[in-house]
């Protein structure tokens, strides 16, 4: 009796392992099956409700949280004003000039340039992911609000990441923190170009692959999307989105292996409010 | 632990709250720039009372509404979960562990490993990013949040499968003697 009941054990647990290997082996690396849209559809209503009714205890955890990091912060924030003081007279003047140059081409067509073929819709991040490794969150908006798969998603500060998958009433955005996440990118002023990766384990933390310039780059710099476009192939992101700034620039690193560190300017690891750029060009 | 309908129910209904208290809560707040992951400490709590299948089928069945709650390729959190729940269940019967502080270091313990578990899965299946030292960090400072975390866990899961323990301790209190005429 009691050998029976130990095969039965051993043999079910063979199942859930073997069960886990095919799962695996089935999944990984394809779109979303039915299954995930299934478990996603589900839970996105509950996890709305529990957003709200759990916001309260969330802003009293983020309140001590802060108050720690506020410390050090407000040091290398002072340093950021004076360097962004500096850049704005700068930005005043290249305003200045840029108004004159897109008069004389005929460019002046407004503000939001480059936005024009997107429609922002603005939703809620409602969950996200446990481990570092997968770097992603559910928001409230989805393919009823006009949100598909790959359309960029931003939050007020920049750009955040991509849908990579979306039912009903919600989506799933992988972050630019996700190791599946690759960003083409330049550098302002200059123009480098590179892909932006993450750094796995440092939400703070991006790199700029692949920098393309014979020019140095330097800290303190903005990085913003490229938005390229090869015959029918465009990157699924509009050109000027802001990214993140140079952090870490040293001449060694970027002969030796070509990257720079950068810090996102979305706080990635707080996102509340968000908004998907829908009805751009695929 | 005897497994009826009833019980069944209660511990899908306590795998959905851990899962959305997770992805709703404990996620989304950072404490000294980590955020807690209660869901191996949830396993482990499962196999402790519930014994090796239990843990087993619980930690299975948690990674696969991970997985498939935020749209990721199946199967790499249910292995790893699986194991866990697995161990802790198998401790506890190998070895009869007693003691107030055998869930929370169980918790700090197998959730350590199961941290490590979820990387070497990544790894395994390649990643295409550099990985900073600061996992390590994030690594030990989630297991710290599981021994805090794991006995308050310990002391709701048993007290919703109370009916279904068999080896629920007693708790005998001394009765202080009665003196008449005093």
């Amino acid at each position: 009796m009691y050998r029976k009941q130990v095969r039965r054990r051993r043999a079910v647990l063979a199942l859930l392992v073997v069960g886990s290997f095919l799962l695996l082996t089935v999944t990984y690396g394809q779109s979303p099956g039915a299954v995930q849209q299934g478990i996603g559809s589900l839970f996105s209503p509950l996890q709305g409700v529990a957003d709200r009714a759990l916001k309260p205890a969330r802003d009293l955890v983020s309140w001590f949280d802060e108050t720690f990091e506020a410390r050090g912060e407000n040091g290398r924030l002072r340093s950021e004003l004076e360097s962004a003081r500096t850049q704005a007279v700068a930005g005043q003047e290249a305003l200045q000039e840029n108004a004159q140059l897109r008069k004389l081409v005929g460019l002046d067509r407004g503000p939001a340039l480059a936005f024009s073929a997107f429609e922002p819709v603005t939703g809620r991040v409602i969950g996200r992911s446990p481990t570092v490794w997968h770097s992603a969150v559910t928001i409230d908006l989805g393919r009823d609000d006009g949100v598909r798969v790959d359309d960029p998603v931003v939050s007020g500060d920049g750009l955040v990441g991509l849908v990579a998958s979306a039912q009903g009433g919600s989506s799933q955005v992988t972050l630019l923190t996700d190791h599946t996440s690759a960003v083409s990118a330049k550098v302002l002023p200059g123009g480098a170009q590179g892909v932006v990766k993450p750094d796995i384990g440092d939400p703070e933390d991006l790199v700029l692959d692949f920098i393309v310039s014979a020019r140095n780059i330097g800290a303190g710099q903005a990085v913003v999307t490229a938005g390229w476009r090869a015959r029918d192939l465009a990157s699924l992101f509009p050109p000027g989105l802001p990214i993140g700034e140079v952090t870490r620039a040293s001449p060694e690193e970027q002969e030796a292996s070509q990257q720079v560190h950068l810090r996102p300017f979305a706080d990635i690891a707080n996102l509340d409010l968000v908004q998907v750029l829908t009805g751009g060009a695929r | 632990m005897i497994v009826t309908p009833k019980i069944f129910v209660r511990i899908a209904l306590i795998a959905v709250l851990g899962l959305l208290l997770q992805l709703s809560f404990f996620s989304r707040v950072t404490v000294f720039g980590v955020s807690p992951d209660v869901l191996p400490a949830l396993v482990v709590v499962l196999g402790l009372l519930g014994g090796g299948m239990t843990g087993a089928v619980a930690g299975f069945s948690i990674g696969l509404l991970i997985d498939g709650s935020l749209v990721e390729s199946l199967g790499g959190s249910s292995l790893v979960l699986l194991g866990i729940g697995y161990l802790a269940g198998h401790l506890r019967e190998r070895f009869a562990l007693r003691g107030a502080l055998v869930a929370p270091l169980l918790c700090m313990a197998l959730t350590m490993l199961a941290e490590l578990g979820f990387a070497a899965v990544q790894l395994t299946l390649g990643v295409d990013a550099p990985v900073s030292l600061l996992i390590v960090r994030d690594i030990l400072l989630k297991s710290l949040y599981a021994f805090f975390l794991g006995w308050p866990i310990y002391l709701g899961v048993r007290r919703a499968l109370r009916p279904a323990l068999v080896e629920e301790p007693r708790v005998t209190r001394r009765r202080q003697p009665t003196v008449l005429g005093a």
